[in-house]
Order: C-alpha cells, then sequence, then structure tokens
C-alpha cells in the first residue's frame, strides 16, 4: 500500500498564488508580522506547517523562504471569514530586509501549506519551548489546544491540552515577539533572556525544567528555535521521560520536496539514520528521531 | 490577412531528440523535480513534454552533509551529492508511478566507472514505461563521473558502451567546465548520442568570512538559475555550430523569452531547472505561453524555430509580412 520511498506529507493541498500584502506590521527588534490574503490558504493550513514566500517578479532574492503558520485573520475583504494568513519573521538577509519595507498591495509569491503540523495528542499540560524566533509555531497551536480557534477542515481532529505554558528565551528583552499574542490565548508565559532584561536571566531549557518540576504526569513538549536548544531540550525531555516534538528550521529552497537541501538525520525503527528531507517528512518530527 | 499568419492554436509543438519524440520542447531537469510525486499537486504532469527524475546511481548514496544550497546573485549553487536510493529501489518503487503518467520519462543515471554506467543502462532497458536515458556525466558534486563528461575520449567510450548494452535514446550532460566543450559534444555525438543535454551546473562556492569557512557543506558547489543563462546560450550555440544532432538547452530558463532564445540559439528542447523551486507552476506557465511565441515567428512548428539564429554578420531576415503593409 505505502510506498517505502515516497514522503509522508507531500504538498497535495498546497496552492500557489501571488497575493497582496494586507499589513506588515513590527513586533520587535527585527521582527515582523506580514498578513496576506490567500482564502485557499488560510482555510487549509493546520499549526506546525508552514508556506514558502517569495518577492515577486524578482530574481534577486531568487529563491523562496520557509515561515510557519502564526496564525490565520478575516482580512476584512470578505464577509468576516478567515482568508488571510500571518507570518513572522526575523530580518536576517536579503529577502526579510526587503520584505521588511512592504506595504499593503505590494505582491508576494507564495505556495503552501506545506509540511506535517504537530501530532494531535491530548495532554493535561502542553509545554511550548521557543528560543529566538522559534515561538512562530506555537500562537496557533496554543488557539487551538485551549479550544479558542479551529484551523484547516471543520471536520479534523483536535487533540486539547488543559493548560499550555510558553518558556520563551531570546537573547535580549527588545527579541521578545507576540508575548500579548500569547496571553491572550490564555497561555501561561515564562520568558529568560541571556542578558537578563526580561524574565530569567539564563537558559529556557531552565525554565523547561522547573515547569517540569511542577507539571503533572500527563504532560507533552513541542520545541522550535536554534537546534543547540532544541538538542539541548529535546535532553531534558528524554531525561525526564516526557513525549516531545520539535519543529526544525533547516534551510529549504523549495519547501515541496524536490530539491534534497532540507535535510536531517532522522533514525528509522531499527535505529540507522537516513537523510530526510524536513519539507515533506516534517517539520515536525519526534524529538528522539532525530541524530542531533 | 496575410498568408504568412500563423495561429497559436495551429502550433505543432512536438520536437524530436533523435530516437525520441517528444510532444512538446518543454522538460523538467534531473534533480530539480524530486521523482514528480512531490510536484502532483502543481503541475499537470501529463501535459510536459518530458521528465527526467532525480539522478540515480548502482547504490544508494545518502548524499552531502548540510548546507546542501546557498543562495547566489539570481542563481543558487548546490552540492545536494545524488542522495539517492539506487537503481534497484527506483525500479521498484518510482517507476510504477513514472510509467502511469503520459509524459515521457528519460531516467539520469550516474555511474562511478564505465562498466558501471553500462550496466545501469543496460538495466533500464529491460523495464517497459522508460522513452530514454540521460548520462549525467556532469554532476559537479560527486567524484566519478565528471570524468566522462572532461574528457572527450572517455566520453565517446561510454556512449558508445551505453549504445552496445541498452536500445534506449541516449541523452548525455554535459558540464560547462571545461576548455571546449564542443570537443566533449563532438566526441558523443560521434559514438551515437542522440542528443546533448546542455548544461549542469557550473562549478562555484560561497564563504562566510565572518566564520571564515564554507557555506557549502561540501566547499564546492554548482551554480544554477538565472545567473548561469548567458553561460548555457552560449554553450548551445557553440555546440550547434559542432554537431549535428539535437540539443536540449538547460541553465537558468525560467520565462517564455528564456525558452525563445534557446530554441532559437540551437536547443530543440529546453530542460526546466531551478524555476521549478521558486515558481512550482513554472512549467505549466511556459506550455500556455509557446503556441503564441512560436507564432510571432510566423513558424508553425517549433522544430522550425530551432536553431534559426541570424549572426550579426550575416544579411538580415527577410522582415515578416504582416509587418510590411
Amino acid at each position: 500500500m505505502s510506498n517505502p520511498l515516497h514522503a509522508r506529507h507531500y504538498a497535495d493541498r498546497a496552492v500557489q498564488q501571488t497575493v497582496e500584502v494586507v499589513e506588515n506590521v513590527k513586533l520587535a527588534v527585527d521582527t515582523y508580522r506580514v498578513r496576506f490574503r490567500c482564502p485557499d490558504m488560510a482555510q487549509r493550513i493546520v499549526p506546525g506547517q508552514f508556506l514558502m514566500l517569495k518577492l515577486s517578479d524578482l530574481t534577486d532574492p531568487l529563491i523562496g523562504r520557509p515561515l510557519a503558520l502564526y496564525d490565520t485573520a478575516a482580512s476584512g475583504a470578505g464577509a468576516g471569514d478567515v482568508d488571510a494568513v500571518d507570518v513572522v519573521y526575523l530580518v536576517k538577509g536579503k529577502l526579510t530586509s526587503r520584505l521588511a519595507g512592504f506595504r499593503p498591495g505590494q505582491r508576494l509569491d507564495v505556495w503552501g501549506p506545506l509540511g506535517n503540523g504537530f501530532a494531535q495528542q491530548a495532554t493535561d499540560h502542553l509545554i511550548m519551548v521557543a528560543g529566538g524566533i522559534g515561538q512562530t509555531p506555537f500562537v496557533a497551536l496554543a488557539n487551538e489546544a485551549l479550544g479558542r480557534r479551529r484551523y484547516g477542515d471543520m471536520t479534523r481532529e483536535v487533540a486539547r491540552a488543559g493548560r499550555v505554558t510558553l518558556c520563551y528565551g531570546a537573547r535580549r528583552a527588545d527579541l521578545l515577539a507576540g508575548i500579548e499574542d500569547f496571553e491572550r490565548a490564555g497561555v501561561d508565559v515564562k520568558i529568560a533572556t541571556d542578558d537578563g532584561s526580561r524574565g530569567y536571566h539564563g537558559l529556557v531549557t531552565d525554565l523547561l525544567k522547573q515547569t517540569l518540576d511542577e507539571a503533572g504526569e500527563d504532560r507533552r513538549i513541542v520545541c522550535c528555535g536554534p537546534e543547540p536548544m532544541m538538542e539541548a531540550v529535546a535532553g531534558v525531555a528524554a531525561g525526564s521521560g516526557t513525549a516531545c516534538q520539535v519543529s526544525l528550521e533547516t534551510p529549504m529552497a523549495c519547501g515541496i520536496g524536490i530539491c534534497f537541501t532540507c535535510v536531517a538525520k532522522i533514525r528509522d525503527i531499527d535505529g540507522e539514520w537516513d537523510y530526510k528531507r524536513t519539507c515533506v517528512d516534517g517539520p515536525v518530527f519526534d524529538a528522539a528521531s532525530i541524530v542531533w | 490577412m496575410p498568408p504568412s499568419e500563423s495561429s497559436p492554436a495551429d502550433v505543432d509543438l512536438s520536437v524530436q531528440l533523435g530516437r525520441l519524440a517528444l510532444p512538446n520542447p518543454i522538460l523538467v531537469a534531473s534533480g530539480t523535480f524530486g521523482y514528480a510525486r512531490e510536484m502532483e499537486q502543481l503541475v499537470d504532469l501529463d501535459r510536459l513534454g518530458g521528465i527526467i527524475p532525480k539522478t540515480i546511481t548502482r547504490l544508494p548514496r545518502p548524499g552531502n552533509a548540510p548546507w546542501r544550497t546557498v543562495e547566489a546573485s539570481s542563481g543558487l549553487l548546490n552540492s545536494i551529492g545524488l542522495d539517492n536510493d539506487g537503481i534497484d529501489a527506483f525500479l521498484e518503487h518510482h517507476l510504477p508511478y513514472l510509467a502511469r503518467l503520459q509524459s515521457p520519462l528519460i531516467v539520469s543515471i550516474a555511474g562511478r566507472s564505465h562498466d558501471e554506467f553500462v550496466a545501469m543502462a543496460a538495466k533500464l532497458a529491460g523495464f517497459s514505461g522508460i522513452d530514454a536515458v540521460e548520462l549525467n556525466i556532469s554532476c559537479p558534486n560527486v567524484s566519478g563521473g565528471v570524468d566522462f563528461g572532461t574528457d572527450p575520449e572517455l566520453c565517446g567510450k561510454l556512449v558508445a558502451g551505453v549504445r552496445g548494452s541498452c536500445d534506449l535514446p541516449i541523452l548525455a550532460k554535459l558540464t560547462p567546465n571545461v576548455t571546449s566543450i564542443a570537443s566533449i559534444a563532438e566526441a558523443a555525438a560521434a559514438a551515437g548520442a542522440d542528443a546533448l543535454s546542455l548544461i549542469n551546473t557550473v562549478l562555484g562556492m560561497a564563504v562566510d568570512w565572518r566564520q571564515r569557512r564554507p557555506l557549502l557543506g561540501n566547499v564546492l558547489g554548482g551554480l544554477s538559475g538565472p545567473a548561469i543563462k548567458p553561460i548555457a546560450l552560449r554553450c548551445v550555440y557553440q555546440v550547434s555550430q559542432a554537431v549535428d544532432i539535437p540539443l536540449v538547452g538547460i541553465g537558468g530558463i525560467a520565462t517564455i523569452d528564456d525558452v525563445m532564445e534557446f530554441l532559437v540559439a540551437g536547443a530543440s528542447a529546453v530542460q526546466i531547472g531551478t524555476a521549478n523551486y521558486y515558481d512550482p507552476a513554472v512549467s505549466m506557465k511556459l506550455l500556455d505561453q509557446l503556441p503564441a511565441a512560436v507564432a510571432s515567428l510566423e513558424a508553425t512548428r517549433v522544430a522550425s524555430v530551432v536553431g534559426s539564429l541570424q549572426r550579426a554578420d550575416a544579411p538580415p531576415a527577410a522582415p515578416p509580412a504582416s509587418s510590411a503593409t
């Protein structure tokens, strides 16, 4: 039945469209949220999935960038229906530097939804661990787990969490973005900064350990951020016997499985690793399957 | 209405690459289209002039360590390293899907030795659903196979050996990273290649000076995308002057103007590569636009546009009848 060489999450529900920016607002230092109108994508995309975004009509920058679903919204153009997608990006290079200057009406090429999204597993306590810009996939997940919003098909089964904690680490306070979106969703937010400018002065993994100490037995971890931090979180999760999913941030060129850029070393059931494409086999993986 | 006016609806898109007949000249290049299944939702696979899946090798290869691609100005450097599961896994798990598609299937192979290439081609010849074989003798990211693309004698012997072991039409995909691509092309043509695919990527590099390290896991990589189009056009033109077999243009093709430039310069067909990454539906857009572009040259067949380049030192072409009025 299933083909052992086929990936699990091809772009079979993706659309490719040229869309217009609805708004592009600054959330923190070098951090923006761009909203674009794309009803087909807005109605299909689920937490943990991503999309590819490219600046239209340019060959420099040439390649699209993968960006996680932040949230969906009503643009106001579609009678109040959810018809727009929000993504949050950190200004890092050529594409994001230009995107930061985009105004409503300017055009983007987008294709998605892509990837697998977070696995649906009900839990008493969902613990989100984010580092750097890694908080972006978790707003929608929190909204869904706490029953505030639904994403994708209305028939889709959604796992609830009794409560959600976000352990969010950044280098400095002025890089923290979207905390109010988490608080509005009902998430208990714990902050760590490298320089102590807000919250706990130290590593986000320390916050995770504290949270685990206080948490009950029925708990799960989801994690996204820089690779060393995700590796450390995976270690804490394994040490405490807590199930953990990580969303990998590997560089991508296509997002749809055709270029084989975004590979990560993933263990199969025999313990042997093979390079798997993060875009069509992930980006969300069981932390225990990753060879760091 | 002037008698020479041609209608886009009447344009004959079919082209012939030696023994291989194609319904149209828009193909997708190996390594830039996965195994086609990935694109099922975004592309009407049955419309393509040909599909060339990712290159296969005799044994599985894990490929190179990340980073595997780095963006350059209007281009992309890659060192994927022929990550694939080997010919047997391809034949068992990918071929059944690919063989069901309407589009001609051209299987790209890379061997580490003459005998390995010949044996792989012979194996492919035993399976139905394969329309041609493309010899990847030009991948810059693996050791071994590229020698066949840089040495005319080895190249000629290889094409002749494959021709002797396999009755499928043969395309040889050449590298631009040589002093004279025409001399390699001549050797492949003389040995019986049905067509030549021009070009594979241009060897390049990217450096992070702050960390003092190369950005690609494999240090060097191949440059593709719009940045290399002039190099690819030059290669097609030079080779078209040297050999009489059909050519397939590859290198930065993303717009209908790019397609027409390659046809006029001497390519009978083109392969879309890196553009699939940043515009997944690009091949469909080009197919939609091609008939009108051909008709705008007063042509009724794609084949009649191929190699119609007028050199600046040649007498000017007669103005089209429709513009003379």
